[in-house]
């Protein structure tokens, strides 16, 4: 879940609120979801939310949400915006893999080491959450200052560029650098280009953002040196770059929203996608932004109601509609709908449902009295789990220790070390469903027998007192194309039992007791499997149905699981004792 | 007459004339005194024996009276080194007569309070000086504890025995000796003749069917030494705990569900309004299965769910900005929840079509590539729970998961605001434990959104919740470390002396 830094001395001034405790905000933002976490080196307050209001990512935002939840606020707020001066012009050789770029110009920033390590976090922050990690978004923030733009020709706006550069073509000094380098060069040799090398290095032509004196951003990599932002920046260019245009447009709007709570002022600019550019947004191939239009959804009185179980009047509806930052109109008809305008920095209103919670938490959950739902229902186990049951309760009266082992395992020890091999005919040598791409030696894919499971807690317990008579009714699966899913996915009844006197007869003996318990007639005709010791093998047959494997394990086995005691055991599908 | 053997030794030991002590009669028949003692008993209530009994006081040393008969009193300890420092002459002071007499902890504050109360001495101003006229030789309390020591008579009066009393020096106690003699009846007995009843170590079926049981005497157990501890099977803590869940659920009228644990993404995650560019859909996070990918899902549901992805549901509702592709929705993965059950058997697809109302839940294994620690597996177990009905409120959800856990003896319930992408309301749960009193985080849960249950064909409202059955277990067994309990790890000696539950 996301963090946020929070400097409670900003908050105070943000809020307006000078005299609130670091206490008594905690209390306030755990009301709103957020949950303190610690604290940082710095001393700032850390707090952890959920991943949907993405507009607290910063104090700015936490402090706009407090101020609606105090009614400082009320309603939704938009700041005002003047008309544009720049240009983003996207050139036709924008990599097709990242077609889309926004952006806004701020003006007036007063920018002290608090509010400049603010915007660094809430940048880093939006990267890590919308941005999926600077691959659907990233975000490029310059002292505008240092940009050249002169118009092309006369009387034209100052425009920057968003094209496609040749990874060993045009060279620039990153951040946190001296030297020029290339794009390639970057990638190879920059702590940062390293980092993010696998966003671009499959593409043809690279992400650039060029201006009049040529290459000064590689995104979503880095920016460049000559536009670094700084506590003297007066003036910044904000520039996103993404896969999807919604999303770096809302991107862009907290930070704007960051930026005009601080006293900025917001300035639009025109995003121009060439002509006959393969990916227009799907907004148009001209855009103003930042695009702060408000979003409009209805919602029924009714649903409000039944939803939270509480009766409204209409004010109260409209009160929690404006602390939670939202304006509501409604007409007074039969039934009531309200047309609920939502401002241009929430990415979490998807639905007239999200409106209703936004309601709850105005409302205070805190404030609903649980109550037991009047629904009559009839309660009942499934047949596979009750038969489970009665085939572990048989087990454990036959005085086996009941076992629950993962169903992840490796072909070292479903196979190997059991002398089998995959894709055999023998009893578990059938085909492994496999773990792509597996992220240890241990987990590389399902178990297809439970008995190996058994001998590595046999292995495993080497230590402890004998007689260790072991069982397990789990779950077992192996590739078979034949199923919906590509998967067989069975049940199996294991059992072992690791003894000085453990034979073929004590497992047998305790298989037929089993059987009985369930009116099944056993069968045990010779049969071989590289697992156990040839001449004390048969096949469990149950009902006429050849179902499992019972015998002695082969000392090589036992060897190779260090046992120093033979180990006799049984394994079958569950199935055939239904 | 017969009488058990031991029983027989004791009245012809005993006299009709002199008191014989227990003692006495052990001393001569060979028998423990305890056993004596018990056939005296059952003498006398046989009427051949009377048994008197006398309680006298007993006077012993307790350890540290007995260090105090070797090492010398502290407070005496303490004048002599006080002397050996001329304290006698000049005032000499505390820490110094204190090292000297090597005294330490408790000693120090003993030596002090009594060395004043004896006159041994003065302390001013931290400063110790001894009194020329004390002679510690002639402290009584030394004396009595001294012939204490020996075994002899103290012989000195009450005050000072109650003095080593209070100062935890002596015990003392009460002991009762026991004295028997024949009565009239018993010299009868021994006069006309009894003899011994025989010994048997087995009750064997021979005794049994002869009846030759009556006559015997059976040879004493030592009933209180350990006997090897028996050992039987049990069922899995895990098991016991998930039992104990099904109970409770299917007694607030949940049926069980089950389904496939390798299952398409669409059930998985798509069904379930994630998308597809979900951080909990990357590859770090789900166990990709390495199988063709999964055909058999409904072309309408298919696309119901796309457009709720890429569009969203409802007049005013707007979609993920976010890629969808069918081939990933069709890819096989293991579950990471077992919330596909639940999407599968709303959809209808795992069963009939289901009207309002209903209850559903599953205690059954979900998979999720974290890192292992003593609380996180990559395999563990998910309850699952939904209710269908029609308008379900936010009250009913608190309702119903309040009465659940009130069943485990977790109270106070709190319903902290969440976010989910396929619930709206959502809430964490959070709960007391029920000894250490901590809130800890108990489920997530909250009201399925119209983007999950509109493409599935329900148009009623499901809430739903979720948690691990592992956190229950480890509350209510107090284990520490998961992987004792779950796994090819586990120590097979810790399930067999876990503590039942019930």
């Amino acid at each position: 879940m996301p963090v946020v830094d929070i400097d409670t001395d900003e908050l105070r001034g943000l809020t307006g609120r000078t005299d609130t405790s670091d206490e008594e905000f905690k209390e306030d933002l755990f009301g709103l979801g957020l949950e303190f976490e610690g604290e940082t080196d710095d001393g700032l307050l850390q707090f952890e939310f959920a991943p949907d209001r993405l507009d607290r990512l910063s104090v700015e935002g936490v402090a706009r949400s407090l101020r609606y939840h105090y009614g400082d606020d009320r309603g939704v707020y938009v700041p005002d915006t003047n008309d544009p001066e720049w240009t983003i012009e996207v050139d036709e050789s924008v990599p097709d893999e990242r077609p889309y770029v926004t952006g806004a110009v701020v003006r007036g920033v007063d920018l002290d080491e608090g509010a400049l390590e603010s915007l660094i976090q809430l940048q880093e922050k939006l990267h890590a959450t919308m941005g999926r990690g600077r691959a659907k978004g990233a975000i490029g923030i310059h002292d505008l200052a240092m940009v050249k733009g002169a118009p092309l020709q006369e009387g034209a706006e100052p425009s920057i560029t968003y094209r496609g550069v040749d990874p060993d073509g045009d060279t620039f000094v990153p951040l946190d650098s001296n030297d020029e380098l290339t794009p390639n060069e970057v990638l190879d040799e920059h702590a940062t280009g390293e980092t993010y090398a696998d966003l671009v290095e499959d593409l043809d032509r690279y992400p650039a953002i060029y201006d009049e004196l040529g290459l000064f951003s590689f995104p979503p990599v880095i920016n460049g040196k000559r536009t670094e932002v700084t506590t003297g920046s007066r003036e910044l260019f904000v520039e996103l770059t993404g896969t999807d245009q919604w999303t770096i447009d809302r991107m862009c709007n907290i930070i704007c929203y960051a930026l005009s709570a601080r006293g900025a002022t917001i300035e639009e600019v025109e995003v121009n996608y060439a002509d006959g550019a393969t990916h227009p947004s799907e907004y148009g191939a001209e855009l103003v932004r930042p695009n702060f239009d408000t979003d409009e959804k209805a919602v029924g009185h009714d649903r409000i109601e039944t939803l939270l179980g509480v009766d409204f009047e209409p004010e109260e509806v409209v009160d929690c509609f404006e602390r939670a930052g939202l304006d509501a109109s409604y007409t007074l008809d039969e039934d009531v709908t309200y047309e609920v305008e939502i401002p241009p920095y929430r990415v979490d209103v998807l639905h007239p449902l999200d409106l209703v919670d936004d309601v709850g938490r105005a409302y205070g959950f805190d404030n609903l009295e649980p109550r037991y739902p009047d629904v009559g229902t009839v309660g009942g186990r499934h047949e596979r789990s009750r038969l489970e049951d009665a085939v572990r309760t048989s087990l454990v009266g036959l005085g086996f220790e009941d076992l629950l082992n993962f169903h992840m395992t490796s072909g070292t020890e479903n196979y190997d070390r059991m002398n089998l091999g995959s894709g055999s005919d023998a009893f578990g040598g059938g085909d492994p469903v496999e773990i792509t791409e597996p992220y240890s030696e241990e987990y590389t894919q399902l178990r297809t027998w439970a008995t190996p499971s058994l001998l590595m807690l046999l292995e495993r317990n080497t230590h402890n007192a004998y007689p260790q008579d072991v069982a397990e009714v789990g779950f077992a699966a192996e590739r078979d194309e034949t199923e919906d899913t590509n998967v067989a996915e069975r049940r199996h009844v294991a059992g072992a039992v690791a003894r000085r006197d453990a034979s073929y007869e004590a497992a047998k003996g305790r298989l037929q007791a089993l059987c009985d318990d369930f009116g099944a007639e056993l069968e045990t005709p010779r049969t071989e499997h590289p697992s156990f010791i040839d001449g004390r093998t048969a096949a469990v047959v149950i009902d006429g149905e050849e179902v499992g494997v019972i015998g002695e394990i082969h000392p090589a086995v036992l060897v190779e699981h260090d046992l120093e005691v033979p180990v006799a055991a049984f394994e079958f599908h569950l199935n055939a004792l239904q | 007459m017969r009488l058990p053997e031991r029983q027989l030794a004791v009245l012809e030991a005993a006299s009709a004339t002199d008191e014989r002590t227990i003692d006495e009669i052990a001393a001569e028949t060979g028998l423990k005194p305890e056993t004596v003692t018990g056939a005296a008993f059952d003498l006398r209530d046989e009427g051949l024996l009377s048994v008197v009994e006398t309680a006298a006081e007993t006077l012993g040393l307790t350890d540290e009276g007995r260090r105090y008969v070797d090492d010398d009193l502290p407070e005496t300890r303490l004048y002599r080194a006080g002397l050996a420092l001329g304290a006698d002459e000049a005032a000499v002071s505390m820490g110094r007569v204190i090292g000297e007499a090597d005294l330490d902890g408790p000693e120090v504050d003993i030596a002090l309070s009594n060395f004043a109360r004896k006159g041994l001495g003065s302390i001013d101003s931290g400063e110790l000086r001894i009194a020329a006229d004390a002679d510690p030789d002639a402290d009584r309390e030394a004396a009595a504890l001294a012939a204490l020591a020996d075994g002899d008579d103290p012989a000195v009066d009450d005050a000072v025995l109650d003095q080593l009393d209070s100062r935890g020096l002596v015990d003392r106690g009460e002991s009762v000796t026991r004295s028997v003699t024949l009565t009239d009846d018993g010299v009868d007995a021994l006069m006309t003749g009894v003899e011994a009843t025989e010994t048997v170590s087995e009750l064997t079926p021979e005794l049994l069917a002869s009846g030759e049981w009556r006559d015997v005497e059976f040879s004493e157990y030592n009933v209180e030494a350990d006997a090897p501890t028996a050992q039987g099977g049990r069922k899995h803590v895990l098991r016991r705990t998930a039992d104990r869940v099904k109970d409770v659920l299917v007694g607030m009228g949940f049926q069980e569900m089950e389904g496939p644990h390798a299952d398409s993404d669409f059930w998985i995650n798509d069904c379930l309004f994630m998308p597809q560019d979900h951080p909990a859909r990357t590859h770090w996070d789900r166990f990709a299965l390495d199988v063709p990918p999964m055909e058999g899902i409904p072309d309408e549901l298919m696309a119901r769910v796309e457009a709720a992805h890429r569009d969203g549901w409802g007049i005013d509702g707007d979609g993920y900005h976010s890629p969808w592709s069918k081939d990933f929705a069709r890819e096989v993965a293991l579950r990471g929840h077992t919330t596909s059950l639940s999407m599968r058997y709303l959809s209808g697809i795992a069963g009939a079509e289901l009207e309002p109302p209903q209850r559903y839940f599953s205690v059954e294994k979900v998979y999720r590539n974290d890192t292992l620690d003593p609380t996180h597996l990559l395999e563990f177990f998910q309850i699952e729970g939904w209710v269908m009905a029609e308008d379900l409120s936010v009250r009913d959800l608190m309702g119903t998961f309040e009465e659940f856990y009130r069943q485990f003896g977790i109270t106070d319930i709190r319903f902290k605001p969440h976010y989910n992408p396929y619930t709206e309301p959502s809430f964490e749960l959070f709960g007391e434990h029920p000894e250490t009193g901590e809130e800890i985080e108990i489920g997530n849960s909250g009201v399925f959104r119209e983007e999950v249950t509109g493409p599935l064909g329900v148009d009623c409202d499901v809430m739903a919740w979720g948690l691990a059955l592992e956190r229950l277990a480890m509350l209510t067994t107090g284990a520490e470390d998961i992987r004792d309990l779950h796994g090819t790890l586990a120590d097979i000696e810790f399930l067999r002396d876990a503590e039942v539950s019930y």
